[in-house]
């Protein structure tokens, strides 16, 4: 309000001064008219007798601007000669704010582009993610057949698109082949994110019908790198997975997929409405819509539920239909949800630790202000006004601020640098995680924001004239806000304990549980057929009969199992309702699904999943006709109970084929790491046929070293097909994959607490030493009467007690507020969980004590002699 | 104060002595003193502004937005107390400055 009236205020000024000079120059014109000018010439005569009335209107601005920038200017000198007298509080008034904004800048940096951002595409609030959300995926999905009659019917959207899930294509330009990732996206996939090609031109829908001569829209990057950024690419001819394909665009150069990630390559997506229902229903699409102008996303998805009803009967098989329900969210939701909650967490601790640096300084400015009483009831004395000493102090924290925030941003871009040696892509879009100028800004405002807050108080301290008569230093009267801001450090240092020790128990659990199979000693080399190499099942089993010879030789491989997936995540599930057992009634409806694996007969040994029931496969079976089944130890009993399900028949997808259970098998870790593991069966990859999808993971347990086996393995597919790629990475890779996000947060979390409690211990030493070095005197006579060393120190220890109890009071409250908030984000530990917010009050409490050590002892060491003496 | 002295201080001198005779515009101000010292001495117009507001911000005149006899509005300057002192302590210091100028040069 203030600052408005003020703006105001100057607003009309500056159109006075405008209007003053304007009457003098009409004035002037009139009188150069009577004195016989024509109206024109007058007119002119007038300006140039007055000169430039803008620069006239300027100088006027300089009479009531000088003096206030004279004044600042004479604050900045007087502050900078203050800091100078005392460098060691500058430094470390200093430090403590880059503390705070440097790790504030750090984490900013990282959150920003997920939380605050504009994503990369015009109007991005209006984009959302639409589909099915069910147990089969993570994320919603949708089928072509209902996305055909939702596009045909829905009111909500101006448009709404569709692409198929990540795809993988060979592109060959020139000799050798490579591996790019590419999507099929409808022709007007960029125009719904309000996006137009860099070069060439956007898919049309004549490109997108089934049939149509194939084109694609490559990224700016691979159009830099393959062609040189010529424009003479477009209407070149590529081979992409062994057909040729016409270029005809360029996507923008800041380019990002919905669904978060690059692409190289678009392909137009053909949804053919005219294939079997049947068909369409089980080809899956992800798909995005642009809301209508004033329809918000609750009123888009009520307007869609009656689709999705209908379309849920048609499409979705009748016992998965009451899990499955629709989910129309913001596209900024859909990219971020899984990392929203980190993201918040790790911006509120960031903050609490700035807040409670904040304190600190506040602490010292206090200390420094007491010291400084008779200086400033002096400069109020020979006439300095109240305003004037407020600014002066609020100019020195500033100063102080800038300097700290300035500090602070070098320390934290060095600190996002140190991230991104610990992963690659802990966060999505950690990528573009930089200190750029918007940053910076925040960096400043923080500053700015810090230097207001902790100088507040010092400036408002009013100077007293009787410290100007007062023998030596006047009591100060402020140790009451010293000792809550003291108490605040404490709260605020405790609620990021408790919140690290929640963490990094959580995390310790989910490092340490068992994942059912023993991931050390673990290789796995991940190959993709290129589709179009091997059209037909014959060509695919040569080739996996051939790649499991050649890679079961390899000399020192130990143990060997080929598989179409690997844990911790499993294959896609099949509906648990749809499998019969011989003998027995239908299984029970709305049983989820269930994963499957195809591996070869070692998979069991190589990953050392113990067999609890029947045996594992053997070599002998891969020849027979039989199609034995090993069972998890969840499924069997979910099927079986307490019976033995060993030598039963099992009916897999009610079929008619009946296959024997031979073995039951430990449940192992199929959905990544924090979900318990869903049931799960393993079939014999038989050698006479290939039912193995286009991916295939290689296991080894091995005592060979990485390097070396990668070596070897690519040796060996080279020669079966030189043009196939290979990713070889070890289990403890992979499972850092899902590790790598809760380690970062939970060590982060961790590093704000411990910055946060050495603060606070700063805060409670400071305060106790300025106290004890109060009450010398008195502390003095109290011994000289008889107290012991003890009792004093105990004394000391007492008020640390007390202020250190009421701000634990006030941290519980707040950390079990916390542990709520995080409750997504811990996995096996409740929020209220004894031992962590144990652990938390406990290293509290034993650094106030260790900070409040030496003051004490200092204290119990007066010698009553000199202390009497001192005045 | 040190801009008594100088050729500011002599506009601040041909504003005040101006006012003396009772509130004025800034163009008035120009006529007087081109009308007063017979075309001699000549306000610069466009610094008269500037110079009216920093007086007016030493507290030594006071501004105030009336209707010319003409029916213009216009902003016109009046002395203020201070403003008085000022002036008087300004013509004497003017009048030994004058005087002394005019001896050194009638003494070479």
């Amino acid at each position: 309000m203030r600052i408005l009236d003020w703006l105001r205020r100057r607003r009309t000024r500056e159109a006075e001064w405008r209007d003053e000079i304007q009457a003098h120059l009409e004035m002037r014109q009139e009188w150069n008219r009577a004195a016989g000018l024509a109206p024109d010439e007058a007119r002119l005569e007038a300006r140039r007798q007055f000169g430039s009335p803008l620069r006239a209107a300027e100088a006027i601005r300089a009479v009531y601007i000088r003096p206030w920038l004279d004044s600042l200017l004479q604050d900045l000198k007087y502050a900078v000669r203050g800091f100078r007298k005392s460098p060691a509080f500058s430094l470390v008034a200093v430090l403590t704010i880059a503390i705070g904004i440097g790790t504030s800048t750090a984490v900013f940096s990282v959150i920003d582009p997920l939380l605050f951002r504009r994503l990369p595409y015009p109007r991005d609030d209006r984009l959302v993610s639409l589909g099915y959300f069910g147990p089969v995926d993570s994320n919603e999905f949708n089928v072509v057949s209902s996305y055909l009659d939702w596009q045909r019917q829905q009111k909500p959207f101006v448009s709404l698109t569709s692409m198929r899930p990540a795809a993988e294509c060979d592109w060959l330009s020139g000799e050798s082949p490579q591996r790019l990732s590419c999507y099929n996206v409808e022709a007007d996939f960029l125009a719904t994110f309000g996006l137009t090609p860099a070069a060439g031109r956007d898919f049309t829908a004549a490109d997108d019908r089934p049939g149509a001569p194939d084109v694609a829209l490559i990224s700016y990057r691979l159009w830099q790198r393959a062609f040189g950024a010529d424009p003479g690419a477009m209407g070149r001819t590529v081979t992409i997975d062994d057909r040729p394909v016409r270029i005809v665009g360029v996507l923008p150069k800041s380019f990002e997929m919905p669904q978060l990630g690059d692409t190289d390559l678009l392909l137009p997506e053909r949804l053919d409405a005219s294939r079997p229902r049947s068909q369409n229903s089980s080809s899956f699409l992800r798909t995005f819509g642009r809301l209508r102008d004033g329809v918000s996303i609750e009123q888009a998805r009520a307007q869609m539920l009656p689709l999705f009803e209908d379309s849920l009967n048609r499409d979705v098989p009748a016992e998965l239909r009451s899990e499955a329900r629709l989910v129309v969210r913001s596209l900024r939701d859909r990219q971020i949800h899984e990392v929203k909650l980190a993201s918040w967490l790790l911006l509120g601790a960031v903050l609490g630790l700035l807040l409670a640096a904040c304190a600190n300084v506040a602490n010292l400015l206090l200390a420094r202000a007491a010291a400084r009483q008779r200086e400033m009831a002096m400069r109020a004395a020979i006439g300095a006004g109240r305003g004037r000493l407020v600014r002066q102090t609020l100019t020195e924290s500033l100063l102080l601020g800038l300097a700290g925030g300035i500090a602070g941003c070098a320390a934290g871009w060095g600190l996002l640098r140190a991230f991104r040696h610990l992963a690659v892509e802990i966060m999505p879009r950690f990528g573009q995680a930089r200190v750029d100028l918007r940053v910076l800004l925040f960096s400043l405002a923080a500053s700015v924001a810090a230097a207001v807050l902790f100088g507040i108080v010092p400036a408002l301290e009013r100077p007293r004239a009787e410290t100007l008569i007062a023998a030596g230093t006047a009591r100060p009267r402020r140790t009451f806000f010293r000792k809550f801001l003291v108490s605040a450090q404490v709260a605020i240092s405790l609620i990021l304990l408790a919140g690290a020790s929640l963490l990094l128990r959580s995390l310790f659990k989910l490092e340490s549980q068992p994942m059912g199979f023993q991931p050390e000693h673990l290789t796995t080399a991940t190959l993709t057929l290129p589709q179009r190499h091997y059209p037909s099942a014959a060509a695919r089993t040569a080739f996996y009969n051939e790649i499991e010879e050649r890679l079961q030789r390899i000399p020192g491989a130990g143990s060997f199992a080929l598989s179409d997936s690997i844990p911790p995540r499993g294959a896609m599930g099949r509906p648990y309702s749809n499998m019969r057992i011989q003998g027995h009634p239908p299984l029970a409806a709305n049983g989820g699904l269930v994963l499957f694996r195809w591996v070869t007969t070692g998979y069991f040994e190589a990953m050392r999943i113990p067999i609890v029931a029947g045996r594992a496969f053997r070599e002998d079976e891969r020849a027979s006709g039989e199609s034995p089944l090993v069972l998890s130890a969840s499924l069997a009993h979910r099927m079986f109970g307490a019976e033995n399900p060993i030598g039963r028949f099992v009916d897999l997808s009610s079929d008619g084929h009946w296959c024997p259970v031979v073995g039951v098998a430990a449940d192992s870790k199929n959905n990544g790491l924090a979900v318990p593991p869903s049931p799960e069966y393993y079939r014999l990859r038989m050698k006479n046929v290939a039912p193995f999808p286009r991916d295939l993971v290689a296991i080894f347990r091995t005592s060979l070293d990485r390097a070396t086996l990668e070596r070897w393995v690519r040796r060996e597919c080279q020669s079966v097909d030189p043009a196939l790629p290979v990713t070889v990475s070890t289990m403890d890779e992979r499972l850092d994959r899902y590790r790598d996000q809760p380690r970062f947060v939970a060590w982060l979390v961790t590093l704000f607490a411990a910055l946060s409690l050495l603060l606070a211990s700063i805060g409670l030493f400071g305060v106790l030493s300025f106290l004890i070095a109060r009450e010398t005197r008195e502390i003095g006579i109290r011994m000289a009467i008889g107290a012991r060393p003890a009792d004093i120190a105990w004394a000391v220890q007492k008020s640390a007690a007390t202020w250190t109890a009421i701000g634990v009071a006030i941290g519980l409250a707040g950390s079990f507020l916390l542990a709520r908030a995080i409750r997504g984000l811990l996995f096996e530990v409740s929020p209220n969980d004894p031992l962590s917010l144990a652990v938390a009050v406990v290293v509290m409490v034993a650094v106030a004590a260790l900070a409040a050590l030496i003051p004490s002892w200092r204290a119990s060491h007066v010698d009553p002699a000199i202390a009497l003496r001192q005045e | 104060m040190k801009r008594s002295d100088g050729l500011q201080g002599t506009l601040d001198l041909l504003i005040l002595k101006t006012l003396e005779r009772g509130p004025q515009h800034g163009f008035g101000i120009t006529l007087h003193v081109q009308d007063a010292s017979e075309g001699l001495l000549r306000v610069e117009e466009g610094s008269l502004y500037p110079a009216l507001h920093r007086l007016e911000r030493e507290k030594l005149i006071q501004g105030e937005w009336r209707t010319t006899p003409n029916g213009r509005k216009a902003r016109f300057y009046a002395l203020t107390a201070a403003g008085k002192r000022r002036l008087a302590e300004a013509e004497s210091n003017w009048g030994a400055l004058s005087r002394g100028v005019q001896k050194v040069l009638r003494f070479a």
